[in-house]
């Protein structure tokens, strides 16, 4: 550890920041240090307050208390303007580019006065990237180009504005990998010039190659610490996923894995080379083939980004595929409705509730109720009494706490909304598969624990399980099958009772068995 | 961002919607009344003269009050389908149009339709249907424009209204149309008086009240409506497709039918609504015959704020107003456009403060 | 049809098609930048009556002009502060800011000139520009407009210029499009849409002073009668082009044209027919039936961080 008296100033420095949404705090007592030069990893889950802090130094929300130094000068920024005069810059998780604007329109944007000199500028902008060793085609409108693209444009806007703090909003959630790796390149070329990068992510591979030093966030607060990330990775990932007053992450397991009441060859999902490739041409799930068997838990595994998500919305009904087959329990239902997938007995509980799996302004009831009003409805009328019945039963059979069953949605803990999803779904009639993707994402360990026992449930009385789930220590404590998915492909499978996670950890990162 | 949600026992203590509206509400209208009085000062009248010719032509007989009631009916017919509309997230801007386009299908069936011979009864509901058709025409297209290809229905409706308005300025002015015979060059362009059994009978009619069948069906059509609405699977789909079109889509929903069917409503609403200011009240078509019945239609929606009650109370007001307003002119000589400026004050404060007022609780 | 009833007919389209032009344009700026302004009827209106209220008074059409331009704006300040700030619904301030200025300038105009006035105000002049002027038919019929057309197109020509050559353009485009991307830039997502909100304005107003005391010469209760909702129908036409929104203007006019020009030709077409033209062209671009509309994507959409 360097000697206090020749620490540089801190480029950017928060002391006892907090920050409050309402009853809601997001950020709680956060103290860090940013030093120039460095590349500084800002680890957490989903929700654990990365955005919020990153959004609190930029000026577009204000703390609740705490205070910010730049460089040793007090730092309150009340708008991204503020922040941009006093040398930070942002790379924001969801882009904001002038679509219809081209990328030199966009770089320009904040940046000149007056007239523009079209061929003067080109030929500035033309000169910086050079010196950053990257190559953008400024004619071209932001609409046409592709994920990672825009994001160099992103980066190029900031850069532009020669920061002293860069800041990187998980910016690699949407690369691939050679993208990824001249990302992490510019942000190390960046550092050296002097500028202290602050890296917002989840995944490991990215600390372990450039990170001077990390800080992990947890429920927003700074849990611990690093200045060798590459050499305490483990240490990191447990304090990212490790909740307070539980000392180990597996999932009660219910019933012996081993003992299989229903025959391996009674198939309820079937994926057949399915591909997807989405508006911009990417291709986000790639030739898989799979199947899912009654009674069976079959996990897909993988970092969040790999088409996960995309599987998901396929299974929903919510995406086409672009080649391929899918059969249910035998028929096939390639490009179906979500209404004829839910009747062939499909119950799905998304990866974000709030977009597609309820409505928050409508009551408990409702919700619980959701997909199959037209049982509840006679001549078009809906049968109130039979859905307050209906509804009591699931709230007491999934112990779903809420003040009343007409009680907004939206006014449930997490951990009680997905209960809710979790029981509509189980409930479905005849139910063959259910696809739960995230399910315990932001839960509390209770609401954890009670998700896995209704899913081992169902699985035991035949329902098959397609659990996607990027938490890698549930998902092995559960499944009959791991089967791992990078850059939408599949590259490996791996059975119950023969886990292997260092196979587990190689195809995770993309590399073949 | 965190999906960690404020259970509603934490929200903090603001002041409950129901009391902000009512604060809004009284807080618009005082100064409304203030910036009337002061126009009517400005005007040179004195302001009792003024206000006594208003009360007079508003509730001052039971012919004013009959007409404000009639006038009323209309308003509140557009209004009850803005909201309905409303609850799917629609916005119904094309209220005149619909008015209009419902006036043109009662008028051409009273006429020419065959219906006055029908049976008492059929001889003046065949033509409200008949309009409520093509009025349900008018939203469908809207409907679709939005559901298949995204096109604002703000624009549609408005653009539509817009057709409809200048399709019966043309009927009206061609006989081979809706005009009636020219029997010389001086004659009005506007149709034939309708049959006496098309027209809709007076309730009452011994009270002087003046009031039609219209007061009967409109508010009919308002519970049906409000039943629609809370208690039918049509109604479930209504507002969830408002509130979240994509968790109603994964649902099994078939949002295309429901934005359709929610603007055709309405439409259907409109048309009625021409309909009965046709056979109650005017008994014949003439240019100008929608002529800001759209607009307040729309503005009585917007106030009633989704609450079917809402839109009768606001419609009234409207109503009363009206009469008031034409009265004060006649009367005491203080242009009826001095009405206009007060509803634009209660419209601006109010949508000035529908963010203070939507807000329950606190949004993450 | 000889070439003299195609000049005049040239040169009515040019002068139904110019208050539009004019008043589009403004508007236009407003719907790039993201604000729909529903008021453009209100602010035509108001600008027309305060314009031949002040040539009234000061016996001067220019003045009036003047006057009407810039009194509009405490009108478009309101509408701008009920868009941004307060963020409520455009639609419903447009149609609100519209019954108040019917309201507000028909009493005030019975309280100037009394119920049926024949008040002599002065008017605005016509110009036709310089060297074409001498033209026979084109100098003396179609180019012979009141000068405020030729400003309004030079204004036009500049926003124009503005839009595609200045940082101004560019911020304006991005607000109409992605306000965040405005906002993280640096820049007044805010300040940007007020002054397009009262270029719009007074714009508008400036269209309604063409009307008043350029071409009638007096003010009649509700006399723009649509001309502000035909003004947003050639934006939509014109898809939110500049350029494309002039010619769509110029068509709207010259179908408004047609009314008195085809019973010249002793062709009978109903006059409401006519009139309705150009909103069901207008609906016609909607439905999408004329290529893909590209509205600005976010309008109507009040920006909050």
């Amino acid at each position: 550890m360097a000697d206090h008296q020749d620490m540089p100033v801190p480029a950017l420095s928060l002391q006892g920041i907090d920050k409050f949404f309402g009853a809601f705090q997001a950020l709680s007592n956060i103290t860090l240090d940013l030093l120039p030069g460095e590349v500084h990893c800002l680890l957490g889950e989903n929700g654990a307050g990365k955005s919020t802090l990153c959004n609190v130094i930029f000026g577009v929300h204000q703390p609740d208390s705490g205070v910010m130094f730049r460089a040793g000068q007090p730092y309150q920024p009340l708008k991204p303007h503020d922040a941009l005069t006093a040398g930070i810059a942002m790379v924001h998780q969801h882009f904001s580019l002038v679509d219809n604007a081209s990328v030199l329109d966009n770089l320009l944007l904040g940046q000149s006065q007056g007239w523009i000199n079209y061929g003067q500028q080109q030929q500035r902008i033309k000169e910086t990237l050079q010196g950053l060793g990257l190559n953008l085609d400024l004619q071209v409108k932001v609409s046409a180009l592709s994920v990672g693209e825009r994001q160099r444009v992103e980066i190029v806007k900031c850069l532009l504005r020669n920061p002293s703090v860069l800041i990187l909003d998980e910016p690699t959630a949407v690369l691939l990998p050679a993208e990824i790796s001249a990302l992490l390149s510019v942000c190390a070329r960046v550092a050296n010039q002097g500028c202290a990068v602050v890296l917002v992510t989840h995944k490991l591979a990215e600390i372990q190659r450039i990170a001077s030093r990390a800080t992990v966030l947890q429920n927003g607060r700074v849990v611990t610490a690093s200045t060798q990330p590459a050499r305490e990775i483990d240490r990191l990932v447990r304090a990212m996923i490790d909740r307070p007053g539980q000392t180990n992450v597996t999932a009660p397991v219910v019933g012996d894995p081993q003992a299989r009441r229903y025959t391996l060859s009674e198939e309820v999902l079937q994926l057949d080379g399915v591909t997807v490739r989405d508006a911009l041409g990417v291709t986000r799930l790639d030739n898989c083939t799979m199947v899912v068997n009654r009674g069976e838990i079959v996990a897909i595994a993988g970092v969040e980004g790999n088409g996960q998500s995309e599987l998901g919305a396929v299974l929903a009904g919510m995406l086409p595929v672009s080649d391929g087959q899918i059969y249910v329990a035998g028929k096939e239902v390639t490009g179906a409705s979500p209404q004829q997938i839910t009747r062939s007995g499909v119950g799905i509980v998304p990866e974000d509730r709030h977009a597609v799996g309820c409505i928050t302004e409508m009551s408990l009831t409702e919700n619980l109720l959701l997909n199959h009003m037209h049982h509840y409805s006679r001549y078009g009328f809906l049968q109130r009494r039979k859905m307050r019945d209906r509804a009591q039963a699931l709230i007491t059979r999934f112990d779903i706490r809420a003040a009343g069953i007409d009680v907004p949605f939206g006014g449930l803990s997490g951990g009680n909304q997905q209960k809710a999803v979790l029981a509509r779904e189980l409930t479905l009639e005849s139910l063959v598969l259910l696809v739960a993707a995230q399910p315990t994402r932001g839960l509390d360990v209770g609401a954890v624990a009670a998700v896995y026992r209704h899913i081992q449930d169902a699985r035991d009385r035949g329902v098959g399980i397609l659990l996607i789930s990027s938490e890698l220590d549930e998902v092995l404590a559960v499944a009959d099958r791991v089967v791992v998915f990078y850059r939408g492909k599949i590259m490996g499978t791996s059975l119950c009772g023969q886990h292997d996670r260092t196979a587990i950890g190689a195809w995770m990162a993309g590399q073949a068995a | 961002m965190s999906h960690r949600v404020i259970k509603s026992t934490t929200v903090q203590r603001r002041a409950d919607p129901h009391l902000r509206t009512l604060l809004v509400m009284s807080g618009a209208i005082a100064v409304a009344m203030l910036v009337a009085i002061l126009m009517i000062l400005s005007v040179g009248v004195p302001v009792s003269e003024a206000l006594a010719a208003f009360a007079d032509g508003a509730w001052g007989s039971p012919y004013a009050i009959g007409a404000s009631i009639n006038r009323s009916l209309v308003f509140a017919l557009v209004g009850i389908g803005f909201v309905l509309a409303n609850r799917a997230r629609l916005t119904n801007v094309g209220g005149e149009g619909q008015i209009a386009i419902g006036g043109i299908a009662a008028t051409a069936m009273s006429l020419y339709g065959g219906c006055e011979e029908l049976p008492y009864g059929l001889a003046y509901i065949v033509p409200i249907l008949c309009a409520a058709l093509a009025g349900g025409i008018w939203g469908a297209i809207p409907g679709w424009l939005k559901a298949r290809l995204g096109t604002n229905e703000v624009i549609s409706t408005l653009l539509l209204s817009f057709i409809a308005v200048w399709l019966l300025y043309w009927c009206v002015q061609s006989v081979s149309l809706l005009r009636q015979p020219m029997t010389s060059g001086g004659t009005l362009p506007e149709s034939l008086t309708i049959p006496d059994t098309t027209q809709l009978p007076l309730l009452w009619s011994d009270s002087g009240l003046g009031i039609h069948l219209g007061l009967a069906i409109t508010l009919v059509l308002g519970i049906v409506v409000a039943v629609i609405i809370q208690r039918t699977r049509f109604g479930f789909s209504l507002r969830a497709v408002g509130y979240n079109p994509q968790a109603a889509r994964r649902a099994g929903m078939a949002i295309t039918w429901t934005m359709v069917a929610a603007l055709a409503i309405a439409g259907a609403l409109g048309g009625i609504a021409g309909a009965i200011m046709l056979q109650g009240d005017q008994y014949s078509l003439k240019a100008g015959f929608s002529s800001g019945y759209g607009f307040d239609g729309l503005v009585v929606g917007l106030l009633a704020r989704n609450s079917i009650t809402g839109v009768f109370v606001a419609a009234l007001l409207f109503g009363f107003m009206r009469s008031g307003g034409i009265n004060m002119e006649m009367v005491a000589q203080v242009p009826a456009a001095l009405v206009l400026v007060v509803q634009a004050i209660v419209i601006l404060t109010l949508a000035g403060s529908a963010i203070w007022l939507s807000r329950k609780g606190v949004k993450v | 049809m000889n070439m003299e009833l195609l000049a005049i007919f040239a040169g009515s389209s040019i002068r139904l098609a110019a208050p539009l032009i004019i008043a589009s344009t403004g508007e236009l700026i407003s719907e790039r930048a993201g604000v729909l302004n529903m008021s453009v009827e209100g602010m035509m209106l108001t600008g027309a009556f305060l314009g031949v209220a002040g040539a009234s008074i000061t016996g001067n059409a220019e003045w009036g002009l003047l006057i009407g331009v810039l009194g509009v704006i405490p009108l478009a300040l309101l509408q701008a502060f009920l868009s941004v700030t307060l963020r409520a619904n455009q639609i419903v301030t447009g149609i609100g800011i519209n019954i108040l200025a019917l309201g507000a300038t028909t009493l005030a105009y019975r309280e100037m000139f009394g119920a049926r006035s024949n008040a002599v105000i002065p008017g605005l002049d016509k110009w036709s520009p310089p060297l074409l002027r001498d033209v026979p038919l084109l100098g003396s019929e179609v180019l012979n407009q009141v000068w405020l057309l030729y400003l309004g197109l030079l204004i036009l020509l500049l926003c124009a210029v503005v839009m595609r050559r200045t940082a101004l353009g560019i911020s304006l485009n991005a607000v109409g499009v992605s306000p965040r991307a405005v906002d993280q830039s640096g820049l007044s997502v805010t300040r940007l849409r007020y002054g397009a909100v009262i270029f719009s304005g007074m714009m508008a107003a400036a269209g309604g002073c063409l009307l008043s005391i350029g071409n009638i010469h007096t003010f009649t209760e509700g006399m723009t009668n649509g001309t502000g909702y035909l003004a947003i129908a050639a934006i939509i036409f014109g898809n939110w082009k500049i350029g494309r929104t002039a010619l769509a203007c110029l068509l709207f006019g010259a179908a408004s044209a047609l009314q008195f020009q085809l019973p010249l030709l002793g062709i009978q077409v109903p006059t409401a027919l006519l009139i309705m033209l150009p909103y069901l062209l207008a609906l016609i671009a909607v439905a999408g039936l004329m290529g893909r509309q590209t509205a600005p994507a976010a309008l109507t959409q009040p920006y909050q961080r």
